[in-house]
């Protein structure tokens, strides 16, 4: 049980290179949160330094509120569950899970108390005896979890522990995780670079980008108000689509038409100061076949005719893929970063429907986008316009 | 099918060839070491009498018997330090980086290709006037200076293949860097150092340069040393016989070493360790 305090956190390489700048992050005991980005971001290298593994150029590290700059990883009472999992192979599984207890000079009735306990938590009694080379991933993964947590740590520091799974044995340790370490309440921090897992585990997730947060909140939120650009589409997939936009009088024109903005997001614009041209996210899943939307809320939203090129049909929804012509949303750096996520291509409008849609893939379809959802980015430095009054 | 067969064959031809070019010139020694003096000259590859005098003649010879020691003893303590310090070195090496690591390396790699014969007689010198002349450390230290380079460089090969990521979990565990290296990171290790053991092992054994310019008497004088001053029974009597024994007999120790090393020789120890 712990807190945990990064105030201006910087590390840069002995090499010049800044990794990671000025990170401030207040962790409070038992939270459970995500450090996610795009590889190279600085995640695995500010968990290195929460860890002790890695040095800190500057700024100040607090565990329970004592500076732990300068501690060595042994002395601070961490656990960390690598992405190779790193078992310890020769050794069995009984004693990779116990050497953090042996190293501890926890008395031998003990160890076998906190072991058997810790196997049965994780339904590892069966492999006990085994050696890692001969366990499956998902086993392996399971005694690195065990190895963790059978000392009840301060923390535990997650570092991609499930990339390795493959998709459906991930799904079913991210559910096991997530019910483990609300029962546990022990502080966790966790870095990964897949957003949907960051969203599903997260009480709280810390987007990053070339070392540097971009937004700290709860999944929820940050989906809803993304901070800027990089955020929104980094955040949520299929990734949001970026348009560019006219602001004239209180409402968007674009080449899907002009969307009439609602009072509550004209009052933001004028607040941030908007320029004339911007940039506007839409999310596709903000998007409906014109025909299923009630005439009277249709009228107030934003319709246009388009072509539909390709269409995936997902069983709960299908996803509508549109050619645009005209200009794109240029930019801006922070969309092509964030694209790492599986962003659409240049040109491209994904839009997510009901199945009771009857679009077909080469047929014209009237497409509906709900208006109260737009978001605006200024496209000189990517910030959100729209976001300002949830701050 | 024929295709594997005629492979197969080939394969045995290869090994016979290579068989018999290795251990013609033993069995040959094996041969001269059963024939009595009179039969050594006879040329006959199996011995026409058969005879064990040989070999009692080495062991009345105190001269064989304390070499004998002297070559374990010393043979042993060289080894035993050079692979200790080698690990250590070797880590040091493969892990972490210091100024000067490259240099260190060249140097290392320098004193491997040093011609030893031109050291010899400084080393003797040297040891003659700091009373190491004629003593077991006067062999253990210049054994372990030309086989640490051996040493250093076998193992950092097998120290860089064990994944670092090992060592950082021990380090989250709560070892001390010490014991993250000497629970973890050795174990791992051990194959490199039974390998790097046995090579090291089998350079002092066989040395005949240090220990013929470097000792005198019984009390240092090594066995490859000692079978060369072997005399024959009178003054006319080759010693052929007892010193094709005492090559034999000298043989013995490097195969048992090899072969109580070569149990901990597993490949693949690092196996499970990572995704796979």
């Amino acid at each position: 049980m712990a807190t945990i305090v990064l105030d201006q956190v910087t590390k840069r390489f002995p090499d010049g290179e800044l990794a990671v700048q000025d990170i401030s992050l207040e962790i409070a005991d038992g939270e459970f949160i995500i450090l996610v980005g795009p590889s190279g971001c600085g995640k695995s290298t500010t968990l290195n330094m929460v860890a002790g593994l890695e040095g800190i150029t500057s700024g100040v590290l607090r565990i329970d509120g004592d500076r732990v700059n300068e501690r060595p990883p042994q002395d601070r009472d961490l656990a960390m569950v690598f992405q190779s999992y790193a078992l310890y192979p020769h050794m069995s599984v009984r004693d990779n899970i116990a050497f953090p207890l042996k190293l501890a000079r926890v008395g031998k009735t003990v160890i076998e108390a906190r072991v058997a306990d810790t196997a049965r938590t994780l339904d590892l009694t069966d492999l006990l005896d085994r050696k890692p080379a001969t366990l499956s991933g998902g086993q392996r993964q399971r005694v690195a979890m065990g190895r963790a947590i059978v000392r009840s740590p301060k923390a535990f520091l997650m570092d991609e522990p499930l990339s390795n799974l493959d998709a459906t044995l991930r799904v079913q340790m991210q559910m096991q995780m997530s019910r483990l370490q609300k029962q546990l309440g022990t502080t966790t921090v966790y870095v990964t670079h897949d957003q949907t897992e960051a969203m599903r585990l997260g009480d709280r997730v810390a987007v990053m980008r070339k070392g540097v947060i971009q937004q700290v909140g709860a999944p929820q939120f940050v989906y809803e108000h993304p901070a800027n650009l990089f955020v929104a589409g980094f955040i949520g997939s299929p990734a949001m689509n970026f348009l560019p936009a006219q602001l004239e009088d209180g409402a968007l024109s674009s080449v899907l038409g002009e969307l009439r903005l609602s009072d509550r997001i004209r009052r933001s614009l004028e607040a941030t100061h908007a320029p004339r041209k911007v940039i506007m996210g839409l999310r596709p899943e903000h998007f409906e076949d014109a025909l299923l939307v009630q005439p009277c809320v249709r009228e107030q939203g934003l319709t246009f005719f388009a072509q539909v090129e390709v269409l995936e049909s997902m069983g709960s929804d299908k996803y509508a893929h549109f050619s645009l012509e005209g200009e794109q949303a240029r930019a801006a750096e922070l969309i092509v970063d964030a694209g790492t996520a599986g962003g659409p291509g240049a040109g491209q409008l994904v839009t997510r429907l009901s199945t009771g849609s009857a679009a077909a893939e080469e047929e014209k379809i009237q497409v509906w986008f709900d208006p109260e959802q737009v978001q605006v980015f200024d496209p000189s430095d990517g910030r959100n316009l729209t976001a300002w009054e949830r701050k | 099918m024929t295709g594997t067969r005629e492979r197969k064959a080939w394969w045995a031809v290869a090994d016979v060839v290579i068989l018999v070019y290795a251990l013609v010139p033993v069995l040959w020694i094996a041969s001269l070491s059963f024939k009595p003096p009179r039969a050594i000259a006879d040329g006959r590859f199996v011995p026409s009498e058969f005879t064990w005098s040989n070999y009692q003649q080495v062991f009345q010879l105190d001269l064989f018997t304390s070499a004998l020691r002297n070559s374990i003893g010393i043979a042993l303590i060289a080894t035993a330090l050079s692979v200790v310090i080698g690990t250590l070195a070797a880590y040091a090496i493969a892990r972490l980086s210091f100024p000067g690591k490259k240099q260190l390396v060249g140097v290392t790699l320098l004193v491997a290709m040093f011609p030893q014969m031109s050291l010899i007689s400084p080393l003797f010198d040297i040891e003659r006037s700091v009373g190491l002349f004629d003593t077991w450390a006067g062999l253990v230290l210049p054994y372990i200076a030309f086989s640490l380079p051996l040493a250093v460089y076998t193992l950092s090969a097998f120290f860089r293949e064990i994944p670092w990521e090992l060592e950082k979990a021990a380090r989250m565990d709560g070892a001390t860097p010490f014991q993250a290296f000497h629970n973890v990171i050795l174990p791992l290790a051990a194959p490199g150092v039974f390998t790097t053991a046995i090579l090291v092992f089998i350079f002092c054994w066989n040395d005949f340069l240090f220990a013929a310019s470097l000792t005198a008497t019984t009390t240092s004088e090594t066995a490859t040393v000692a079978i060369t001053n072997f005399a024959g029974a009178s003054q006319f009597d080759e010693p052929t016989g007892s010193i094709a024994a005492a090559a034999l007999l000298l043989t013995i120790p490097t195969t048992l070493f090899v072969l109580l090393s070569q149990r901990r020789i597993v490949a693949g120890l690092t196996a499970g360790a990572m995704k796979g």
